[in-house]
């Protein structure tokens, strides 16, 4: 009976020990009809790692996620999911949308063995278990019009879970929670990605929430890539720390510049020379329209990693250009 | 409401008494009208005003009824009708069933059908009676064609509709988790239209009595309707005002059942439950 228990335990352990999916995303297009969503997105995510998608509404970050789930296909380019398209892994990949989408006429328990075979009393089991894992073991056999916000994304996630999937696609999961309850599962979500290892896409509007999960942040701008960068926080990350509010806010500031703006006063280059002084350095930055000259603080060059050579997005203010990695 | 503008009515000796009276008052007051209409009709039938050509006594009725059932006579005649209208209902709905949930689910079938379907909606069932006797005469098979084409079009067109209006978000979900054909259909399509569906079988069997009612007044060897025009040549009000209780008594039946179904599979709807 003991011997059972440990080799059912090493089954169980072997099977928790998922591979995260590989993503390659080349030269991405999607259109709907004559409005162009994605423009020749490109992205590399490693297998495990947890990337945080950022960008206003309408800037075709969930279009991308439901294109790696196989929900939608894409206009050009190209998705590779371990190197095969992504139509070959729709058993590895799973979803979490902003609303729960549980069925109404299904019990808790119900809706998380949802797509799945097997006995009945071993499906029951395994729900169980997960349940237990989002902390929701005692409301099996509720009907989910019962529960609240935050438990009913709980369950949601469970559903995920139990498939074990390679790759965990976030639409916004905690977009409709309150703040307190949008921590905590913040935190469920990361220590179970931490224990099962799949590789994890999170889209949000929230920047602080892109920062306590996120292992990279990604900015999504209409239908591009304009940011991307390591989060290098130890986890679990609080929220209060300064490292943690500086990075924040720098994302957050990135944001807010791209969205005053629009396209019209940007102009891509390349930053030919810098000029350091003591409080203010010169940037000068070739473009396609001559060379243009904008101002930086010198404390903030370190912060944004400018050198010579360098893409940069210039934009420019009323009285200033503004530079931005591109 | 006075719950609340009395916390502590409760706390009162005897304020459970008074919760009692107030329950069985809820219950009672609806009951009060009907029973004095019937308290006066009696009245104005003992004393004279109202001649029994006219309306009988209630208790006339009572006691017609029981002399029915006391011969048998009376079961025969509500198996007859019952079976006339269930056998009826079964053929049309089923149909009605069948064919929404076709229309419903896939695209060509609706562009084939549908516009057909809903031309023959507006014409009324009862429109037929006349051609419906040429084609099947006056025997049970026109009495059951027409009320299997009153029922078919509340249910198909209701069933049409819930399929219509799933929640397509679900409907996605469900495909994303690995569901498809049948068992997207059992598990997410069917419960999402059942609602609907049950509306259109509740509006059916309704119109399943009307239907009836019309079909056994044009010819029947046994049946309510022919009870009550038997009954009609030999002048016995009571008998025909019995005729019509019990169709109102069967009607109220068949709504009970579909609200049980309702209760039943439609458990996890608060809007069924609480009721």
């Amino acid at each position: 009976m003991n011997i059972d228990n440990i080799e059912l335990d090493q089954v169980r352990q072997a099977r928790s020990e998922i591979q995260g999916l590989d993503i390659d995303v080349y030269g991405l297009i999607k259109r709907f009809g004559d409005r162009q969503v994605l423009h020749g997105l490109d992205l590399a995510i490693a297998p495990g790692e947890f990337v945080a998608i950022v960008g206003r509404s309408g800037c075709g970050k969930s279009t991308l996620l439901r294109l790696l789930a196989g929900l939608d296909g894409e206009s050009a380019g190209e998705i590779r999911l371990d190197g095969r398209p992504a139509a070959a892994h729709k058993e590895d990949v799973r979803m979490m949308f902003q609303d729960a989408r549980l069925l109404p006429w299904r019990t808790v328990i119900q809706n998380i063995a949802i797509g799945l075979t097997g006995s009945r009393q071993e499906v029951r089991e395994r729900a169980l278990e997960v349940l237990a894992r989002v902390g929701l073991a005692d409301r099996a056999d509720e009907w989910p019009a019962r529960l609240s916000g935050g438990q009913r994304q709980r369950v949601a996630l469970a559903r995920a879970l139990i498939h074990k999937p390679r790759l965990l696609l976030l639409d916004e999961p905690l977009g409709a929670l309150d703040a307190l309850t949008r921590i905590e599962m913040q935190r469920l979500i990361e220590s179970i990605w931490k224990q099962q290892q799949f590789t994890a896409l999170l889209v949000t509007h929230d920047v602080s929430e892109a920062v306590a999960l996120g292992d990279r942040i990604v900015l999504v701008e209409e239908g591009r890539i304009t940011l991307d960068e390591s989060v290098a926080l130890v986890r679990p990350r609080e929220h209060g720390e300064p490292a943690f509010a500086r990075l924040e806010s720098r994302v957050l500031k990135r944001l807010m510049t791209i969205e005053a703006v629009t396209s019209r006063n940007q102009i891509r280059g390349r930053v030919a020379d810098i000029v350091l002084d003591d409080v203010l350095s010169e940037v000068r930055i070739e473009t396609p329209a001559g060379v243009v000259t904008s101002t930086v603080l010198t404390r903030s060059l370190s912060e944004q990693p400018l050198e010579i050579g360098a893409e940069v997005l210039a934009t420019f203010k009323s009285n200033e250009v503004v530079l931005a990695a591109a | 409401m006075a719950d609340t503008a009395f916390p502590i009515a409760g706390a009162v000796p005897g304020g459970r008494l008074a919760a009692l009276f107030r329950h069985l008052g809820r219950r009672l007051v609806p009951w009060l009208v009907p029973l004095a209409i019937l308290v006066v009709w009696e009245v104005a039938a003992r004393v004279g005003w109202l001649s029994s050509r006219v309306l009988p006594e209630p208790l006339a009725v009572v006691k017609a009824g029981v002399a029915l059932a006391a011969s048998g006579e009376l079961l025969q005649h509500v198996r007859v009708s019952a079976g006339r209208a269930f056998t009826g209902f079964a053929i049309g709905g089923g149909l009605g069933l069948l064919l929404g949930l076709l229309t419903g689910s896939f695209r060509k079938v609706e562009i084939a059908l549908d516009t057909t379907l809903q031309m023959i909606r507006n014409i009324p069932p009862l429109a037929l009676i006349p051609l419906v006797i040429l084609w099947f005469g006056i025997d049970e098979t026109a009495k059951l064609f027409l009320i299997a084409l009153g029922v078919f079009f509340s249910v198909y067109i209701n069933t049409f509709h819930g399929i219509r209006s799933v929640d397509p978000a679900l409907i996605e979900m469900g495909r994303s988790y690995g569901l498809k054909g049948w068992s997207l259909y059992r598990e997410i399509i069917l419960p999402g239209a059942l609602s609907s569906i049950l509306v259109g079988v509740r509006y059916g069997l309704g119109f399943m009595w009307v239907i009836l009612i019309v079909a056994e007044t044009i010819s029947a060897q046994a049946g309510i309707g022919y009870m009550t025009m038997n009954a009609r040549e030999f002048l016995q009000t009571d008998v025909v005002l019995l005729g019509i209780v019990l169709y109102a008594l069967l009607g109220k039946l068949a709504d009970v059942a579909a609200r049980q179904l309702e209760r039943r599979w439609l458990k996890w709807n608060a809007a069924y439950t609480a009721a």
